[in-house]
């Protein structure tokens, strides 16, 4: 193919150029998840370690409530030091719409967990599956913009265990909850934290070389 | 101004020329929603049929009432999609890749959440509900801010905020009456809305209503 005019007034080189600037907005948005990969394994701790407290100390009331202060807490110092460091994410379009996403599944998951901590409806199953859901939702959004095929897989694992929920016995929903925040939160943010540190020595290395 | 160049080497007339491409995007893409407004006018009559079965005429199969609308629904979606795709040619930029990649996630979502729900009987339970208008409200916050349409971003809190009522009431009568009104009014109105806005081309961009 020439570098020749097309009919709607754009060359192969413009082309070429646009396309490789989606990628690089794609790979830049994939890098600021990775940035963030801390903050799964950060949530994923949380939630097992509320879950294992609860298990030596089930007549205390207020573990939970304490371990998503505390989640918030070290969320929000995390945030400050990544700023700190100038390692907050970029501001490409794609970066823009996966923090909005996740902004959004975080306040759509405050505002659901919240009222039904204080409202005694946590035990409920549906609730369980709900919150498996809406993070698989992200997960896929994410997946879907970033073109993400390990992100994708995390959204239908969460999704079959928002299933796996209804269908196994009520005693057996805290295994499943459990599985999932290990092998979906810790591990996803361990494999997106270790992507990231992969990124960051071959960079160095390029600078050396 | 003078059209000296910025700091990344850009010219105050491709800055220009990239901030209308952007808006441009934006403007597109709530169109795209406008011209797919109609499927909201369908679920929320999907809804209130399904109700208005089952609590009118439920010695005619009442219990059916749900999986024969929603099925219903879905197979009208399908159709009503392929007219579109033969009647029109979509332009389809990455801002409407990405508002379609949200609500066709949530669909899916949701698929797997009632379905679940229905066929193990948990739909009863009010986290059910409110987990339903939590992931509807999160799909609109997310378009939402995709597409900086406020008048989206309300739809967003409407939904939410009736997901935190439902917890907050905890009776089945309030479960019920907002449903209705989430389901079906808002759901309607915010369609007709989208559809009543769409055919005004060029009237989204810019616009922060």
């Amino acid at each position: 193919m020439t570098n020749t005019e097309r009919e709607d007034g754009v060359t192969r080189d413009e082309l070429v150029q646009r396309v490789a600037l989606m990628e690089e907005m794609i790979a830049e948005g994939r890098r600021s998840t990775a940035r963030f990969g801390w903050s799964f394994v950060l949530w994923g701790l949380v939630t097992l370690i509320g879950i294992g407290w609860q298990y030596l100390q089930p007549h205390l009331h207020w573990i939970w409530p304490v371990a998503i202060a505390s989640g918030f807490l070290i969320q929000f110092i995390g945030i400050a030091i990544h700023r700190r460091r100038g390692r907050s994410c970029s501001n490409n379009m794609q970066s823009r719409s996966i923090a909005a996403v996740w902004r959004m599944t975080g306040i759509a998951i405050i505002l659901y967990a919240a009222p039904a901590i204080v409202t005694h409806t946590i035990h409920q199953i549906a609730y369980v599956a709900a919150i498996f859901i809406f993070l698989g939702l992200a997960h896929a959004i994410s997946a879907l913009i970033l073109r993400w095929r390990a992100q994708g897989v995390v959204a239908g694992l969460w999704w079959a265990g928002g299933i796996a929920t209804y269908f196994v016995p009520e005693n057996n929903v805290l295994t499943i909850y459990i599985a999932e925040m290990f092998f979906c939160m810790v591990l996803f943010g361990l494999y997106a934290m270790w992507l990231e540190r992969r990124r960051a020595a071959t960079a160095l290395e390029q600078h050396h070389a | 101004m003078a059209n000296f160049d910025a700091e990344d080497g850009a010219t105050r007339d491709e800055l220009v020329q990239r901030v209308a491409l952007m808006e441009a995007m934006i403007a597109e893409g709530r169109q795209y929603t406008g011209r797919n407004s109609w499927i909201f006018v369908l679920w929320g009559l999907v809804d209130l049929a399904a109700v208005a079965w089952q609590d009118y005429v439920p010695h005619f199969g009442g219990r059916w009432a749900w999986p024969i609308c929603l099925a219903a629904g879905v197979v009208l979606t399908f159709a009503g999609k392929m007219l579109q795709r033969s009647n029109q040619g979509y332009s389809r930029n990455e801002t409407c890749s990405r508002v379609m990649g949200v609500w066709g996630m949530m669909g899916l979502a949701m698929g797997i959440y009632v379905a679940s729900a229905m066929v193990t009987h948990f739909d009863w339970q009010y986290s059910y509900v409110a987990g339903l208008l939590m992931m509807l409200g999160m799909a609109h916050a997310i378009s939402a801010m995709f597409l900086r349409w406020r008048m989206q971003g309300l739809v967003a809190a409407v939904y939410w905020a009736g997901g935190v009522a439902i917890f907050v009431c905890n009776s089945g009568r309030a479960t019920r009456d907002v449903m209705l009104f989430e389901m079906c009014i808002v759901m309607i109105l915010f369609g007709l809305y989208a559809m009543w806005r769409e055919p005004k081309r060029g009237g989204f961009k810019g616009e922060q209503a």
